[in-house]
């Protein structure tokens, strides 16, 4: 469906990155030339040290390149305030952190409504809006619990529901399940797929070949540049993970039930 | 869109005060000792030169006294005060005051010659007793009402005097002193008049009359071996409209007879509300700057404290940049929190403050002012204090690079 589209929502042209000076220079990202449509679902692989991270943060806005150009929504970044920058990170992306990064003086819903916070929303309607995308990760009795008391795969998915409540066009995440147990993993990089379906461009790092079989594409990067960069086929995707699930997920009731409600939803 | 944001802060900033209890008290209360010795410090100098300008407004507005001395204005008063009642000659003499009352338009005049001297009576010693010796007209200027016998008038004989009602009661026991008589400076004074309590050390003539002795001039003068040394002269016009034409005329034959020498001043209306003593001042001053240390210290607490807040919450700091928190918005949360604290403090340091010095005037003679200056001057300073003193840890907030904080663990 997003195929179609003429313009990318990312394109990078020859973006470089650098860090630290003379004989100490490191170039981390060279001259990487990417286009990203909308509604893919992207994972980046690759060693340690070979960009991915610093990628992904440019990608977000997060740091800036030293040289080459890079275009959201077909418009170049480079030049933009860092203000600007803010203002586009509050409305158009959202994060998902290995670490979850949950605020934990902060309940489960006010972390949620935090991104809303930035876009000027009064109280009332953030936590409503929060509660209803809390909702459609099932953790609507988990509301005013703090992070603490949630298990690694609900702050995850707390994490993911607070990405999500500002309706951003692309989710970056570095390396959601790298702190999760695989049971755990599969839920969240379900929820993801989820959220690929309903049309949003996701950008994930990972280290685990498994969960590439969620992704409609799959770049491996080395040393900076990008080594290979596969297409997966739309239906292979929708069918893969289902068949790579059933066989590897233990059958408990709690996720049988959670997969049925899903189906319902469809 | 930014008024939420502002609540928003708020909130924000409360709540994370709440979680940080302890040392969120502990800061406030360091900014609230600052704001309070000032409003101490300013509310009783405040009361007094109230106490005095009441005086003043009270005994109407056609008066003004001359004072020895370069009259001193501005900063150099503060920093460079004079001992001029105390220890030094006075470069008013007693022809000065005769000149004044010639003087057209000059209703009555008295000169103010203040003695310390012990006085002895048969029973008590007073050891540090003020004398004024006067002219008879100063009853009349400064209003010293009678209970008992007379002000002493123009035939009262030089060895006679009228005293105050507490000193009565120090050196005789009684009051009702009349006909007894005490010593000081080696002579013999029989008291004829007894003043009634006026209870008002602080005023315009710079003396306490309920602890004071009243002496003729001619008796005075027999201290300083027969000259006259006159701290003060009242002077009062015969109306308002007069006083400006009094002063110049003042001004001019004074200047005149002191050969161009401006070594007295001539001071009226609020002027005279300026305790004469520059002591005063300089005490004030003082006070006031320890204060003003004190504030500091408060303020580089919430510094201190502000500084931890931010390398504490790096991480969260790091979280609200990446979901669309501007840099702005970082400094916004983190100084509207340091401001919280400051003018939280000084609300508290001003009631407690003003608390204090009410506290303090139960010993004193005269109630703090309380007026809306020194509320501004309390809550503004405390205002000052968080913005100064939150603007450097909340642009440290700011300025995280947000991949490195997001980095940190805690």
């Amino acid at each position: 469906m997003a195929k179609k589209k003429t313009l990318p929502v990312i394109e990078l042209k020859g973006l470089t990155k650098k860090y630290g000076m003379g004989d100490a220079e490191q170039t981390v990202l060279d001259e990487i030339d990417l286009q990203i449509e909308k509604g893919e679902f992207i994972t980046i692989m690759g060693p340690s040290g070979c960009g991915k991270t610093t990628l992904l943060n440019i990608l977000g806005l997060l740091d800036r390149a030293n040289e080459g150009e890079y275009f959201l929504d077909g418009k170049s970044v480079e030049k933009m305030s860092s203000s600007r920058h803010a203002r586009i990170r509050s409305q158009q992306i959202g994060f998902v952190f290995q670490s979850f990064n949950l605020i934990n003086r902060l309940s489960v819903i006010e972390n949620v409504a935090l991104p809303l916070a930035y876009k000027g929303m009064s109280r009332v309607r953030r936590l409503k809006q929060a509660s209803d995308s809390l909702k459609n990760f099932h953790l609507s009795e988990r509301e005013y619990y703090m992070p603490w008391q949630l298990s690694g795969g609900q702050m995850q998915r707390v994490a993911i529901a607070r990405a999500l409540v500002n309706n951003p066009s692309i989710v970056l995440a570095d390396e959601p399940t790298g702190n999760l147990d695989s049971k755990s993993s599969h839920i969240i990089m379900e929820e993801l797929s989820d959220i690929h379906k309903r049309g949003n461009t996701i950008i994930m790092v990972t280290h685990n070949p498994d969960l590439t079989t969620y992704a409609s594409r799959v770049i491996h990067m080395l040393d900076g540049q990008i080594a290979s960069d596969t297409k997966t086929p739309i239906e292979l995707v929708k069918t893969a993970p289902k068949v790579s699930l059933a066989s590897r997920r233990p059958k408990t009731t709690r996720q049988t039930k959670k997969s049925k409600t899903k189906a319902k939803k469809k | 869109m930014n008024r939420p944001l502002i609540i928003e802060h708020i909130q924000n900033a409360l709540h994370s005060l709440r979680l940080t209890r302890m040392r969120s008290i502990l800061t406030t209360t360091g900014v609230a000792i600052g704001v309070a010795s000032i409003t101490v410090v300013l509310s009783l100098s405040g009361g007094i030169t109230q106490v005095i300008s009441g005086q003043v407004a009270a005994l109407g507005d056609n008066i003004a006294v001359v004072r020895p001395g370069i009259p001193q204005r501005g900063f150099e008063g503060f920093t460079n005060p004079t001992t001029e009642q105390t220890y030094t000659t006075s470069t008013i003499t007693e022809q000065d005051y005769e000149d004044i009352q010639a003087i057209k338009g000059v209703d009555a005049a008295a000169p103010l010659m203040i003695i310390n001297s012990t006085l002895k009576s048969s029973s008590n010693t007073v050891p540090q007793g003020t004398i004024v010796a006067t002219t008879p007209a100063l009853a009349d200027i400064a209003q010293l009402p009678m209970r008992d016998g007379q002000f002493i008038d123009s035939v009262t004989n030089k060895n006679t005097a009228v005293i105050g009602s507490r000193l009565s009661v120090d050196l005789f026991g009684t009051d009702q002193p009349i006909g007894q008589t005490f010593t000081s400076g080696g002579q013999q004074f029989t008291v004829i008049g007894v003043f009634k309590t006026i209870n008002n050390p602080i005023n315009f003539n710079s003396v306490d009359f309920d602890h004071a002795a009243v002496l003729s001039l001619e008796g005075g003068k027999s201290f300083h071996q027969g000259t006259a040394q006159i701290q003060q002269i009242d002077v009062r016009a015969k109306n308002k409209a007069d006083l400006p034409g009094v002063i110049k005329n003042i001004t001019a034959k004074l200047t005149n007879s002191h050969l161009g020498e401006r070594d007295f001043s001539v001071l009226s209306g609020q002027e005279i509300a300026q305790p004469a003593n520059r002591f005063f001042y300089a005490i004030t001053a003082i006070m006031t700057l320890i204060a003003a240390i004190s504030l500091v210290v408060g303020g580089v607490g919430i510094m201190n404290i502000m500084l931890v807040g931010v390398a504490e919450r790096t991480r969260e700091i790091g979280l609200r940049k990446a979901v669309g928190a501007s840099s702005g918005n970082i400094i916004v949360q983190f100084l509207v929190e340091s401001l919280i604290i400051s003018s939280f403090g000084g609300l508290l340091g001003f009631v407690s403050g003003y608390g204090i010095a009410f506290l303090i005037s139960t010993f004193l003679t005269f109630n703090p002012a309380l007026t809306w200056q020194i509320a501004a001057i309390a809550l503004g300073t405390s205002i000052i204090v968080g913005v100064v003193f939150g603007l450097y840890p909340a642009l440290r907030a700011a300025r995280k690079d947000p991949i490195e904080s997001l980095r940190q663990y805690h």
